[in-house]
């Protein structure tokens, strides 16, 4: 009896010391309403007037975490670790900032660890978050105010910034007049859907770009067919294509725009489009989608299609590109970068060039979202001075200049990939693109310009002389072709992406809010539900299966998500 | 010896040729990746690189030789092995042995069995075991990767149950001759159970080096992390939830294309067991104890 | 009093894996209770609001849980009678093999798909069987007409239960083969003075020598009869074969992936985990009842 006893009690304690612990973890959170007024005094007597790049008197401690890649410039020095890297010294010599990462881990694993420092009540100072996370702690109260801090110390660049999509972003992550996070966002025309095809193989069967889905048929049709590669061989087909019909590269969203039918975004959930009455209508319901499959179908029967393509995923699409199988993809502008690149460096013969995707009757108009990016920075409400996020953002920036340049070497151990939080220009490739077309055509060997944006400017500058000169010192020639034709190229991918935008040839995706209720609920489902209909309508089960899909699809949540996604589009919305 | 007979030899080539398929099925995946990091990495990209190295090169390794990070991880993985084999192995013994006796000479046993079974299918999942390991102090550190399961239940039971095939007149033995149960654990159980113990001090050996998610959850920076770990970051490809790719995604995309320094990578991962398990493994072929007296 | 003292000694010895046990094992199951709330992280397990058991009306009405339910049980039990069968029969034929190399070598050979992970495995074997993989390519050797594998739904369940006994069957076979080394040795010489042939050795002695250890692997593995191998599908899977190989894990890891619903998550592992406590406990008991045989 006596031992049972004993057992009891150690049962007890540990469980009652579990129940200790974690209860103090939350215990913590309702004293940190208080630092919130103690900010404000701070920000109120620090010096006179307020500089973007003022150095602290006193070292002032920042705390972050961090999701991070491998270094990205291969002459990184080897085995340097995030604490050591060079921006982190010059951050503290240039403004006494001292930062201390509470952890670092992998990417792909940030979301995972990051839910355990949520859970764990463990937040840094400076918040890398997605809309979800920036949603729930805003919701909890855990966001500083940084109205004050970003009036007052942001520079003029990053002004400019935020300032050019009209504060469009910047609103959105604001809240009764309180700015909670500077978003880091992208130009949404980056989105934008081309159509890259193999030059060499419409050349060697003297046929020309399609303009029209009957054109493009009949030049995929022609590339499994006619041997467009002269090998002698059977081992090409038309359209590369992988398994998830809706996603960032390599999939269908081009070929359906084609068909004025625009059924995602790329994350397998409906995209939003106005039906002319001021009303949202999910693209992925719409007949036009329908016409669309029945041409996948018959395109898979005919054998433009990989048989198998619902068992590939990027890599395996990656792989038929780069061996030279498929000459036709659709896709973003930056498909030189990567994959093209690597099929330019197998086969020297390989042209892949960029045209509007084909449409019923003439080009076709692509879809193209209202916010791109999904990553904002805020800073948690107990950090004591909230300006320091905002004069670090301005320091990332500050160190694009030319005058920094020398120093800034990743054989120094500057590793920029690493350096939280950092702000891009928005309008960087565009940037880019002018910039290297002005210095080209004033036959410069060097680029002028003396701003923030020197670094990335120049980097394509050199790849694309290296590129025009055909020199290989440097970088291979499909690497060198790749910055070239991506970014720089009148008709490469940005080329191309400026001029459909000038002719106004795309649709807008409205919905750029958080998920809504149901969407979380049901989005999964409805998700499945149209990967399985979609895949096996074009492996050949009858296209009526849409209506039945479209049924199911309204009954299982989808009525609901629209009346949700109108009514934030009534109040929400910044038109 | 007798001749063996037409129909025990018939079985004999059946037998053989049999398990030499198995054994080609089983090393093929190797050679692929073998190949596949020896070949030039536009051909391996390309998928061209099936059985044999295409564009044969040896760069992948020599850049491996290199890299800080690998070797740096290595060594983690090493130390874990060792204090978590030794650590696991001596909880195995020490729990396995009382609970290896019958009712009758350890009256609570059955409570203390089922005390243990039933964390083998209940648990508290990700976020409540990430507090208790917290709480206790062990984050960043690598007992974080070796506490929280020092006692492995499954292999424990099964160590029991080879305890138990011991026979009992071994131990009355002992006892008569006066050797408490310690003395009857180390010098009795332990020696006779050799083929169990290298069997489950494979089995936790392999976990250790093979387990790589706790790296992830518990340790606070990469260079601490245990080679598996590391590895993972490599294989991982980008997020399947991005919904676009950034400028910066793009460049890491670019990265993920050394398709070749990956393999090395991966196949230098799989070799350190690879080489011990031989080395293990005449423990448990019947030879040592079954063929010796019998041949 | 001399028997006290044993047991005492006993309880010591017991006394550090209990410890552990109950801070690592048990101190988490504290998070149990995500499985009856509107889980918020950033709440915890004592401020989330409480929901009764509506998690579980919630996955359990998903409109495809039955068909989830049921493949989760078709694939499991499958691998559990191969995961089984398989390394008794590989053990009890390596136990014929004289040539000790030839053993050593075949063991290692069995063993070395389990050092890979699924994420390298998948790939392989998507390959092998693609149409224009080694195996189609044999069919048309044969003039048989090539096969989809990977886009059939029974084929494509075929491949990934057949697929898991080969890259686990190396452990099981080991656990059995240390078995069969444990064998006395004196039996063996006894029938075959009898005059027993191999067969009968193998009948008589060496299966019955090892029916405590496959039987204890056997209800071992009961435990696991709602985890049909979340990883290996989530890897090889693609949506023509969903209605065929969506188990639960796949079904809640979609479900999570969207948002993370941690409260249905918990749900379901609760779910499992009392049913398998159950089944390993009645099979303990009639083991223990018919047989007067302790599992452990």
């Amino acid at each position: 009896m006596k031992r049972i006893k004993l057992w009891k009690m150690i049962l007890l304690a540990t469980l009652s010391l579990f129940v200790i612990s974690a209860c103090s973890g939350q215990g913590k959170e309702p004293a940190s309403s208080q630092p919130q007024t103690e900010t404000k005094e701070e920000g109120g007597t620090a010096a006179a007037p307020p500089d973007p790049l003022g150095k602290y008197p006193e070292t002032v401690t920042v705390t972050e975490v961090m999701g991070f890649n491998p270094p990205e410039d291969p002459r990184t020095p080897k085995g340097i670790t995030p604490e050591q890297n060079a921006y982190l010294k010059d951050l503290k010599e240039m403004l006494n900032i001292e930062v201390k990462y509470k952890w670092t881990v992998p990417s792909s694993q940030f979301s995972q660890k990051f839910s355990l420092a949520l859970a764990s009540g463990d937040l840094p100072d400076i918040l890398e978050l997605d809309g979800k996370n920036f949603e729930k702690l805003k919701k909890q109260g855990m966001l500083a105010d940084l109205t004050e801090a970003y009036n007052d110390y942001a520079s003029p660049t990053l002004k400019k910034y935020m300032e050019s999509d009209g504060g469009f972003a910047m609103k959105t992550y604001s809240q009764d007049g309180k700015q909670l996070g500077i978003p880091a966002f992208e130009d949404p025309f980056l989105s934008t859907q081309l159509l890259w095809i193999r030059k060499d193989w419409l050349d060697n069967l003297k046929l020309e770009p399609p303009k029209t889905m009957d054109e493009l048929e009949m030049v995929a049709k022609a590339f499994v067919q006619q041997d467009p590669d002269q090998n002698g061989k059977n081992d090409t087909y038309g359209l590369v294509l992988q398994k998830n019909l809706f996603f960032w590269g390599f999939d269908a969203r081009g070929f359906f725009n084609g068909f004025g039918a625009y059924p995602s975004m790329g994350d397998g959930q409906t995209a939003w489009i106005q039906d002319g009455s001021g009303k949202l209508i999910p693209g992925l319901i719409q007949p036009e989608v329908k016409t669309a499959l029945g041409k996948l179908q018959s395109w898979y029967k005919e054998g433009i299609l990989d048989k198998e393509f619902a068992l590939k995923d990027e890599n395996k699409a990656v792989e038929d590109i780069t061996a030279g199988k498929v000459g036709i993809s659709y896709g973003e502008w930056w498909y030189p970068n990567w994959p093209l690149n690597l099929n330019v460096d197998k086969d020297p013969n390989a042209n892949w060039i960029a045209i509007q995707i084909p449409g019923l009757d003439g080009p076709g108009k692509s879809l193209v979202p209202k916010i791109r990016g999904d990553k904002v920075y805020a800073v948690n409400k107990k950090m004591k001075n909230p300006e320091a996020a905002i004069k670090m953002i301005n320091f990332y920036i500050e160190m694009g200049n030319k005058e920094y340049l020398n120093q800034n070497q990743a054989e120094k151990g500057y590793v920029y990939n690493w350096f939280s939080p950092r702000i891009y220009n928005p309008a960087q490739i565009e940037t880019i693109y002018t910039e290297v077309n002005k210095a080209l055509e004033a036959n410069q060997t060097e680029i002028t310009l003396d701003d923030e944006n020197y670094k990335n400017v120049a980097d394509v500058f050199k790849a694309t002389k290296d590129y025009l000169a055909g020199d290989t010192s440097n970088a291979s020639k499909g690497v060198n072709w790749g910055q070239y034709f991506s970014r720089a190229a009148k008709d490469g991918g940005w080329g191309l992406t400026r001029q459909i935008k000038e002719k106004q040839a795309f649709v807008n995706h409205e919905f750029y809010g958080l998920p809504t209720a149901t969407q979380v609920e049901k989005g999964a489902q409805l998700d499945k539900l149209m990967q399985e209909t979609f895949t096996k309508i074009i492996m050949g089960s009858s296209v009526d299966e849409f209506d039945k899909f479209v049924a199911s699809w309204k009954s299982l949540g989808g009525d609901e998500i629209t009346q949700e996604v109108n009514d934030w589009y009534s109040q929400q919305a910044v038109k | 010896m007798h001749r063996p007979t037409m129909s025990r030899r018939l079985f004999v080539l059946l037998n053989t040729l049999l398990l030499t398929t198995i054994t080609v099925l089983g090393i093929i995946p190797f050679i692929h990746l073998l190949s596949i990091s020896l070949s030039s990495n536009t051909a391996a990209m390309a998928g061209e690189v099936k059985l044999w190295p295409v564009g044969f090169n040896v760069d992948a390794y020599r850049y491996l030789g290199e890299k800080v990070e690998f070797f740096l991880s290595f060594g983690v993985s090493l130390e874990r092995v060792v204090l978590g084999t030794a650590v696991n192995m001596f909880l195995i013994f020490i729990t396995a042995y009382p609970l290896s006796k019958s009712k009758e000479q350890f009256k609570h046993r059955t409570l203390y069995v089922w005390f243990f079974a039933i964390t083998m299918f209940f648990g508290g999942g990700l976020i409540p075991t990430y507090i208790t390991v917290k709480n206790t102090g062990l984050i960043d550190s690598i007992w974080a990767l070796i506490l929280p399961g020092a006692l492995n239940v499954w292999n424990m039971v099964l160590m029991l149950n080879f305890f138990r095939t011991i026979p009992k007149e071994l131990d009355e033995a002992a006892t008569i001759d006066g050797a408490g149960h310690w003395r009857v654990l180390w010098s009795i159980y332990l020696p006779v159970s050799l083929p169990s113990i290298a069997t489950i001090g494979l089995f936790t050996i392999v976990g250790h080096w093979n387990s790589w998610f706790d790296g992830i959850l518990y340790l606070n920076s990469p260079e601490k992390y245990p080679l598996q770990t590391y590895l993972s970051t490599l294989i991982m490809s980008i997020n399947s939830q991005m919904t676009s790719i950034s400028i910066e995604q793009l460049k890491a995309m670019e990265n993920l294309s050394e398709k070749t320094l990956r393999t090395a990578q991966i196949f230098m991962g799989a070799l350190p067991i690879m080489l011990v398990y031989p080395f293990l493994q005449k423990y448990f072929v019947k030879g040592i104890t079954v063929g010796s007296v019998k041949e | 009093m001399r028997t006290l003292k044993k047991e005492y000694l006993l309880h010591l010895m017991l006394l550090p894996g209990v410890i552990v046990t109950l801070i690592y094992a048990y101190g988490p199951m504290v998070g149990l209770v995500m499985a009856f709330q509107q889980f918020e992280p950033l709440s915890g397990f004592f401020h989330s609001e409480f929901v009764g058991f509506e998690n579980f009306q919630y996955v359990f009405g998903l409109p495809d849980f039955k068909q989830v339910m049921w493949n989760t049980l078709v694939i499991s039990v499958f691998k559990m009678v191969l995961h089984l069968l398989v390394p008794l029969i590989l053990a009890l034929l390596l136990n014929e093999v004289t040539r000790k190399w030839f053993s050593r070598f075949v063991q290692s050979a069995i063993f070395l798909p389990f050092f890979l992970s699924w994420t390298v495995l998948g790939g392989v074997i998507i390959e092998l069987f693609s149409l224009s993989g080694p195996v189609n390519g044999l069919l048309t050797a044969f003039h048989l007409e090539p096969i989809m594998f990977m886009l059939d739904n029974d084929w494509f369940r075929g491949i990934i239960i057949g697929s898991d006994v080969w890259k686990g069957m190396g452990y099981n076979m080991i656990v059995m083969l240390a078995a069969i080394a444990g064998i006395n040795a004196n039996l063996y010489e006894a029938a075959e003075v009898d005059g027993a042939g191999k067969w009968k050795q193998m009948l008589h002695i060496t299966l019955p020598g090892m029916a405590p250890i496959v039987i204890l692997l056997a209800v071992l593995s009961l435990g696991g009869i709602l985890n049909a191998g979340f990883e290996q599908i989530l890897i090889m899977y693609n949506p023509t074969v969903y209605e065929g190989s969506d188990i639960i894990d796949t079904f809640v890891y979609r479900l999570g992936m969207f948002s993370q619903q941690f409260g249905p998550a918990a749900a379901v592992g609760l779910f499992k985990s009392v049913i398998s406590l159950v089944l390993v406990s009645v099979t303990y008991y009639a083991a223990y009842k018919y047989n007067n045989y302790r599992i452990f």
